[in-house]
């Protein structure tokens, strides 16, 4: 039975006759191009450009519906329906994560209690910012490491935080590696960009409170021969030349070993011809303060994701292939996979 | 051991696929002989991965030696299964004997190595549930490619006359329609599981790099060529071409990627 009255069987008003051709099959053949260009046009250009996807998407979304609105085979064949249901369920959801998303990087020395400021970070416009009202602290973190075929290789990473959420809920977790903390929504991830970073108290020559701030040296054993960074100490007008010197082998060449603070260093600080060799308790006097290097910790680089729709799109994405799997069965079932050499066999 | 396990491995294989090129030329069927080889090949290879896999402590997907080895093995496990449960498409083996012979001197060319160690972000299930889909589905679309190339030979009178005996282009078509899809489905799985490993192993369930990139690139060809089929209703021939384009694209990916790539996916090493 049909689901159009007569009238509209024998002359289809404009309406069905553009949802219609919206439903072709040729016109999903050139979206399928479309999304072909668009992968490759965001992989050969390197950047962002999100509409070379987000075009395909939506005229997918809008094709799938027609198709599901005006093809009667889906009200004959709830397999198919379920596909392509999955199908504009997974393009509105990715449309919804590219409004809502939150990609970042942070970094946070041991000690360190994290509150919302990023070092890096990019947003949807819908994003339900909450990232100020949840506090993070790198208690500490060990990473271990072997060699195999002469190159050191990372072993694993754990790093125990203490947390609160935008609720007030307190914890401690024990996060590396593939244990991400989840909290308020967000996600962090420990990397492998962590380091060692110097701290030091800064105390104004105008006699307003003292600070404390800890140099981020470069990425620790990746950048291990560039050990040394410019700094502005919290408050002050002076930037300094900063370098750690390691005089002792921290990671073996040859044995299992772990990362861990050197107990033989010296911090050296340089500003324009002056050059200081600092340790714990030393201090130097900058135009406008004192500057005391108070010890050598480390520091972790987190990178931070918020994604609602993540469970939602998994699920979407398996009801789809599953369906689709279904599909196929009913369809491929009805007629023997073993083919004989009749040459009338149909 | 394990090595010289291997090398009898490959020996029956080439044993196996010469076999079944000498029934093409002669207009033989030694389908049972080439079975029984098959068989044999595939439980010698698996002793040998068995045993590689026992000393070094992973699985065989840290060297490019052990990606061919694996990959060779997959293909013909499931060549084999298939071998076996669908006696039509046993004149494929003089087809797609040759791919593997390639693959096997290719093998050769790289040593074991002796990498132990295994990356954290390897330490988890997701990675053999997405390496199995894979596997999965280059197999599949390795069978499709062995009917493909059926059709295409049908197309000269010496291979009309040699596979004469097996079901018309039609029929052989809709058989490797049917490869095709179910190949769509693995890789979809591939894709999924794929994401959800990178969701746990780096924050992020899609990243752009050049492995992910040229999966999904090869998933949209797989897409496109199915519905090329099912929109035009295509000919038997340039159903067998898109066929033969889709596997040498996915090779290329699973094979080929590695060498312009430091790891086969970005973030995977780091110190």
């Amino acid at each position: 039975m049909s689901d159009f009255p007569p009238s509209s069987i024998t002359s289809p008003s404009l309406a069905v006759r553009c949802l219609r051709a919206l439903a072709s099959l040729k016109l999903t053949l050139i979206l399928i191009i479309l999304l072909l260009a668009g992968v490759l046009i965001i992989y050969y250009t390197k950047t962002r450009f999100i509409w070379a996807l987000a075009l395909p998407f939506i005229g997918f979304a809008i094709n799938l519906t027609a198709t599901v609105l005006t093809n009667p085979v889906f009200r004959r064949q709830l397999a198919l329906l379920v596909f392509h249901l999955a199908l504009i369920g997974i393009a509105l959801l990715i449309a919804v994560e590219r409004l809502t998303y939150l990609k970042g990087q942070v970094e946070v020395v041991e000690g360190e209690t994290f509150t919302g400021q990023m070092l890096r970070e990019e947003s949807g416009p819908w994003h339900p910012r909450r990232l100020d009202k949840l506090q993070l602290t790198n208690e500490n973190f060990t990473v271990n490491y072997t060699n195999s075929d002469g190159i050191l290789r990372r072993v694993d990473t754990r790093n125990q935080v203490a947390w609160v959420s935008p609720n007030g809920v307190a914890g401690r977790s024990i996060i590396g590696d593939q244990e991400p903390l989840l909290l308020g929504g967000y996600r962090f991830y420990t990397t492998i960009n962590k380091g060692f970073a110097p701290v030091f108290s800064w105390r104004p020559a105008d006699g307003s409170a003292e600070r404390v701030g800890a140099v981020h040296l470069p990425s620790y054993p990746r950048m291990h021969l560039q050990q040394q960074n410019e700094w502005q100490p919290p408050g002050s007008a002076t930037s300094v030349w900063v370098m750690l010197q390691i005089d002792e082998e921290i990671l073996s060449p040859d044995a299992p070993s772990q990362l861990r603070v050197p107990d033989k260093h010296k911090v050296i600080v340089r500003l324009d011809k002056a050059r200081w060799e600092l340790k714990p308790g030393d201090s130097i006097r900058l135009p406008d303060g004192v500057l005391v290097y108070q010890e050598l910790r480390k520091w972790m680089g987190y990178d931070v994701t918020y994604n609602f729709t993540l469970p939602w799109l998994l699920a979407a994405s398996i009801l789809a292939v599953l369906s689709m799997a279904w599909h196929f069965w009913q369809k491929f079932m009805a007629r023997p996979w073993n083919p004989t050499g009749n040459p009338n066999e149909k | 051991m394990e090595l010289q396990i291997l090398w009898a491995a490959l020996v029956t294989y080439v044993l196996a696929g010469s076999l079944a090129i000498f029934g093409f030329v002669m207009k033989r069927k030694p389908e049972r002989t080439v079975l029984l080889l098959l068989v044999l090949g595939v439980l010698l290879h698996t002793t040998s991965i068995a045993m590689r896999w026992e000393r070094m402590g992973h699985g065989p997907y840290i060297t490019m030696f052990e990606a061919l080895s694996s990959g060779i093995w997959n293909l013909m496990l499931i060549y084999t299964l298939i071998y076996w449960r669908i006696p039509a498409i046993r004149a494929t083996a003089a087809v797609v004997m040759p791919i593997l012979f390639v693959m096997m001197g290719w093998m050769m060319l790289f040593p074991p190595g002796e990498i132990g160690h295994k990356p954290q972000v390897y330490h988890t299930v997701w990675l053999y549930i997405h390496i199995g889909f894979a596997k999965a589905f280059i197999s599949t679309v390795f069978i499709a490619v062995g009917i493909s190339g059926i059709i295409l030979l049908r197309k000269i009178r010496y291979g009309a006359e040699r596979f004469a005996h097996l079901p018309n282009d039609t029929r052989l078509d809709d058989l490797s329609f049917r490869f095709m899809a179910v190949a769509m489905i693995f890789q979809t799985l591939m894709l999924i599981t794929g994401a959800i490993w990178a969701q746990d192993a780096w924050g992020r369930y899609w990243d752009w790099d050049p492995l992910e990139t040229w999966a999904f690139i090869t998933w949209i060809f797989v897409i496109f060529s199915l519905h090329l089929r099912h929109t035009y209703k295509t000919s038997p021939q340039i159903g067998a071409l898109l066929v033969i384009g889709v596997f040498i694209t996915a090779f290329l990916v699973f094979f080929g990627i590695p060498f312009v790539s430091t790891n086969f996916h970005q973030g995977v090493g780091g110190a």
